[in-house]
């Protein structure tokens, strides 16, 4: 693809003997937004430590702005990384920490001196130069970890989880601003995460990885609305996945037959599209948890266990106790049978 | 409060049999007589100006020196990078080899004396100074590479790696993020290795030749044919030394998180 700022072409990953990433194929636009998203060990950091040059290739390619950079040392990449420790240097303070890859650069003392108190302003921190990393809060250190970064002007920005160590006003508070800093500076970003609601949030789109592999890549609307896999709906919220068998569907305890045709493959519901209270199915209630504005049931049906929500302001059932429910065409996501 | 009495009392008496012969070491320094005695025969400093005034005990203190402060950074020359080396990378038996290098300060001094001379010294014909100088480093290798792992083991790799994406080599990575910030246990591992040297006797009692000694060796056998108070003075002064250099180092390096 002619388009492709980052192109990972049949890249493979490994530790040793151990393969983490089997074949790999990804292209990145320039000034993209991507979130690398999937639970621990599926390869996401591993990815992304390749793409800085971090790991080298077990086999593939991977090339920046038309440059194979397969065999280039990390050091000469042009790419930044944030790292989710921040990974500041404690012996210098702020204002030298952002100046270190400039300094390293033998760039004029003007020219640095301007950079890097443009890198601190672009991140609020302009005030702070003079302090040391102990001596600043975990969100200034992520701030100041991405202006030593940004200062760079690197053709790609890493970012490893880089929302997961923020209580979560500032977790808000460093989503906008990386999509600020996104937008002021057109810069292509990828970033890591295990949460779903980050990438749904911030990337412009998401590739979804398992075992290594990618499992979908779409916008944050594809993954959320339309999962193609049993893996993705199970990640974005459908917890209740059944496999459909005729006119029936099939659970770990048994089967129900459903009032609608579906195609082969699974149907899914999330929580909240199960219907509570009125259908054919029985259920019993087996734990309940109150979540706000709503409240959390799990269910021992003819299938199995089920997920279902309702709003808190409904009637509450109390454990144990019996009802009727439905899962309903409307609501329910058909994930069709791999060929 | 701290306790009863009766720890109180425990606390004093080991205190007193740990530091107790420091003053007696003090006093008998400070006799106006011309033998070694306590409590002291008379009042004087005499004896304490008549050290500076023994030429071997110039010479001895001037090779001691040399091998406590070059010993030592040899010592941190071959510790630093195979701390690094251990705590950063996976290597094999890894744990074995910090046991090995461990091995000088745990094998008796009498026989890494003895070993040192008979399979160093005699058949390869070294010149004293340069056993006891191989002898010193070797002593001081294991505080060397513990202290400085030990603040390795603190410092989070990924620094390294941003250091690298910020364009540093690997070297350079090292002395610029690495060595300035295990700066204090580096100091705190010369200043451990500087003491431990300085007062090192068995295996320097054994490499000793005639008119090379360290300072402790002199001092032994200048009490074999003179037994007067100046080396009990001169002791004071050494051991006034070491407090002075542990002071310090406790005051600004905070030296006991280290040892």
């Amino acid at each position: 693809m002619s388009s492709a700022f980052v192109s990972l072409q049949n890249v493979s990953l490994a530790y040793g003997k151990t393969v983490v990433v089997p074949d790999l194929r990804l292209d990145i636009r320039k000034g993209e937004l991507v979130a690398l998203l999937g639970p621990s060990g599926c390869g996401k950091t591993t990815t992304m430590r390749a793409i800085a040059g971090l790991m080298s290739l077990h086999a593939g390619s991977i090339s920046i702005d038309g440059v194979d950079m397969s065999r280039t040392p990390a050091n000469k990449r042009g790419v930044g990384l944030v790292f989710q420790s921040y990974a500041l240097f404690p012996h210098l303070n702020a204002f030298e920490n952002v100046a270190f890859g400039l300094r390293l650069k033998k760039l004029p003392r003007t020219e640095i001196i301007g950079r890097v108190e443009h890198g601190l302003s672009t991140v609020g921190l302009s005030h702070l130069a003079q302090r040391k990393p102990a001596e600043m809060s975990g969100g200034q250190q992520q701030r100041l970890s991405l202006a030593r970064s940004l200062v760079m002007e690197p053709k790609v920005l890493l970012l490893d989880e880089p929302l997961s160590n923020l209580d979560a006003r500032l977790r808000l508070e460093m989503r906008t601003e990386l999509q600020r800093v996104q937008r002021d500076t057109g810069i292509t970003m990828i970033f890591v995460t295990h949460d779903q609601s980050e990438a749904l949030a911030l990337a412009d789109r998401i590739v979804l990885m398992k075992d290594g592999v990618i499992e979908q890549l779409g916008t944050a609307d594809d993954l959320y609305n339309r999962p193609e896999t049993e893996f993705a709906a199970d990640f974005f919220g459908f917890e209740n996945i059944f496999e459909v068998s005729g006119s029936s569907i099939r659970g770990p305890q048994g089967s129900v037959s459903i009032s609608f045709t579906a195609k082969a493959g699974h149907l899914a519901w999330r929580p909240g599209a199960v219907k509570i209270g009125s259908g054919p199915h029985k259920a019993t209630v087996r734990g309940v948890a109150f979540a706000g504005e709503h409240r959390e049931y799990v269910f021992d049906t003819g299938l199995g266990q089920i997920k279902a929500s309702a709003p808190a302001g409904e009637p509450a059932y109390e454990l144990g106790a019996s009802l009727s429910f439905d899962l309903p065409e409307d609501g329910a996501l058909s994930i069709p049978a791999k060929n | 409060m701290t306790g009863t009495w009766a720890s109180r009392l425990i606390i004093g008496l080991t205190l007193t049999f740990l530091i107790g012969p420091f003053f007696i070491i003090i006093a008998a320094g400070l006799s106006a007589g011309d033998f070694l005695a306590f409590p002291p025969d008379g009042l004087s400093l005499k004896w304490y100006l008549k050290v500076f005034e023994v030429e071997s005990f110039r010479e001895s203190f001037a090779l001691s020196m040399f091998l406590a402060v070059f010993g030592t950074i040899a010592a941190l020359i071959l510790g630093v990078p195979a701390a690094y080396a251990i705590s950063r990378y996976q290597i094999p038996y890894g744990e074995t080899i910090k046991t090995i290098v461990a091995a000088p300060i745990i094998v008796p001094g009498i026989i890494v004396g003895l070993a040192l001379l008979r399979y160093l010294v005699v058949p390869l014909n070294f010149t004293i100074t340069l056993a006891l100088f191989l002898a010193h480093t070797a002593l001081v290798l294991p505080y060397a590479v513990r202290v400085v792992s030990s603040s390795l083991n603190n410092l989070r790799s990924d620094m390294e790696e941003a250091a690298v994406l910020l364009g540093c080599s690997r070297l350079g990575a090292f002395f610029r993020v690495v060595l300035p910030n295990i700066q204090s246990g580096v100091l705190a591992a010369f200043i451990l290795g500087f003491v431990t040297s300085f007062n090192q006797v068995p295996v320097s009692l054994f490499l000793s030749g005639p008119g090379v000694r360290t300072l402790p060796i002199d001092m032994l056998s200048y009490m074999e044919i003179t037994y007067d108070p100046s080396v009990a003075a001169l002791s004071a002064l050494l051991a006034l030394m070491s407090v002075v250099i542990v002071f310090v180092a406790e005051k600004f390096l905070g030296f006991s998180r280290y040892v």
